[in-house]
Order: C-alpha cells, then sequence, then structure tokens
C-alpha cells in the first residue's frame, strides 16, 4: 500500500518567528498536536503540544517567545509514492511519532504513528470479520457452489 | 544549507541517550544546492528526506583533509 493511499491530514504550519502563544492558537483551532515549523518557505522543524509543555511551560518559557526556539530541529520525511512498510522503517529508525509527507517537494501532509495503528487496527478488524463469518458458516461457500444432486 | 552529492550530513544528538546521526547525501532537490536531501544513514542504511535544521552540519567533500581520501 502506497503512503498516498492513507487518509492523510493537512499539514499545519507557521513561521519560525511566531510566538509560542500563536503555534498554540494554531494548534487548537485546527485541531492538531504540533505544526510545521518553516523558515521562509522552507520546513525547518517541527513543535508538538508535548514540546510546549516540557520545552516551554516547565522551563518559563514566555509565550511571547519566538516557536522556534522550542522546536525539534530538521524534518524526516517520506515521499508519498513510498510504501506504508517504508514509513513504518522510517518510525523505527529515527524514533520519531510524525512524519511529513511530501509529493513533489511540498509538504502534502503528516502521518502520526498513532495513525499507523488506526490503519494496522481497521484492517485487522476486516480480516476479523472475514475469518469470523468463516467460523460461523464454515460450510456456506461450500453449499453455495454445491452442484445440484438433479 | 548548501550541499552536494556525496557530501557527508550530521546531526548532533542533543539529548541524552540520542546519538549524533551521520549520512550522506545522495541527491539534492532543492534550488542551487538547498534542501530537501535524500540522505542515507549511516546507521540504519535506509535513505530518507531530510529537511535539515540548524543542528545540521555538512562536511562537503572538498573539507576531506588531504591525503586522507583514497
Amino acid at each position: 500500500m502506497k503512503i498516498s493511499e492513507l487518509a492523510l491530514r493537512e499539514p499545519v504550519m507557521i513561521g519560525g518567528d511566531a510566538t509560542v502563544a500563536d503555534a498554540a492558537a494554531l494548534m487548537a483551532s485546527s485541531g492538531v498536536g504540533s505544526v510545521i515549523v518553516l523558515d521562509g518557505k522552507t520546513p525547518v522543524g517541527i513543535v508538538t503540544d508535548r514540546d510546549i509543555v516540557t520545552r516551554g511551560v516547565a522551563r518559563s518559557y514566555p509565550p511571547d517567545g519566538r516557536i522556534d526556539g522550542l522546536m525539534s530541529m530538521g524534518l524526516i520525511a517520506v515521499d508519498a509514492d513510498h510504501d506504508l512498510a517504508d514509513l513504518v522503517h522510517v518510525f523505527r529508525d529515527h524514533a520519531i511519532r510524525r512524519i511529513p509527507i511530501i509529493d513533489h517537494d511540498r509538504v502534502i501532509g503528516v502521518v502520526s504513528l498513532d495513525d499507523i495503528v488506526v490503519h494496522v487496527t481497521d484492517e485487522l478488524s476486516t480480516v476479523s470479520r472475514v475469518l469470523a463469518g468463516q467460523i460461523m458458516f464454515p460450510h456456506a461457500t461450500d453449499e453455495a457452489r454445491a452442484p445440484s444432486p438433479d | 544549507m548548501f550541499a552536494q552529492v556525496g557530501d557527508e550530513l550530521i546531526i548532533e544528538g542533543h539529548e541524552v541517550g540520542r546519538p549524533r546521526r551521520v549520512g550522506r547525501v545522495e541527491e539534492v532537490r532543492g534550488d542551487d544546492g538547498g534542501p530537501p536531501y535524500t540522505v542515507r544513514w549511516d546507521d540504519t542504511g535506509r535513505a530518507t528526506l531530510l529537511f535539515p535544521g540548524s543542528d545540521c552540519r555538512v562536511v562537503h567533500l572538498t573539507d576531506t583533509p588531504s591525503g586522507t581520501e583514497e
């Protein structure tokens, strides 16, 4: 399965010179837990709600301080035409929880580790329903296909 | 930031238990050597796209001390 087939969330981005309060407000209004930080048009980092708490609030970083002071620097990204398995490898190799997805060098979405868990759970649920049907009605398809004795 | 194919990219670890990461630039996608870069990481052998942050530095091919290249 290609990454592009996942239901990607729109990337939410903010300039590095925005304030922490601006970023928090953007997260709240967009219903996301992270924003990609830009330097001009180039992504340079990512900030999560947890970063704001642990690097900001816990260390008395001012709400009007620049958001790039709290961000995780650098972004590991993956092309949208890669397989989902590649994405899982990247999550594992880099110990990160969110990966921007790129199409023609543009960020088109962000996939979180939670998204992968939800996707895999959905797939398992589908397989489980098929399996349950086969267990409950083991010969249903055989009978349907069996030739008539007449 | 400027890089070219073959350059080494180094990201310093900022947290305990997070070592520095070293990779090799395989592709430069931005204009004039700018990011993003396709980087193959030494520790995993796999390649990813990287938009480097300010904690990332490039060791250019030409920075290699003379006499150390084969």
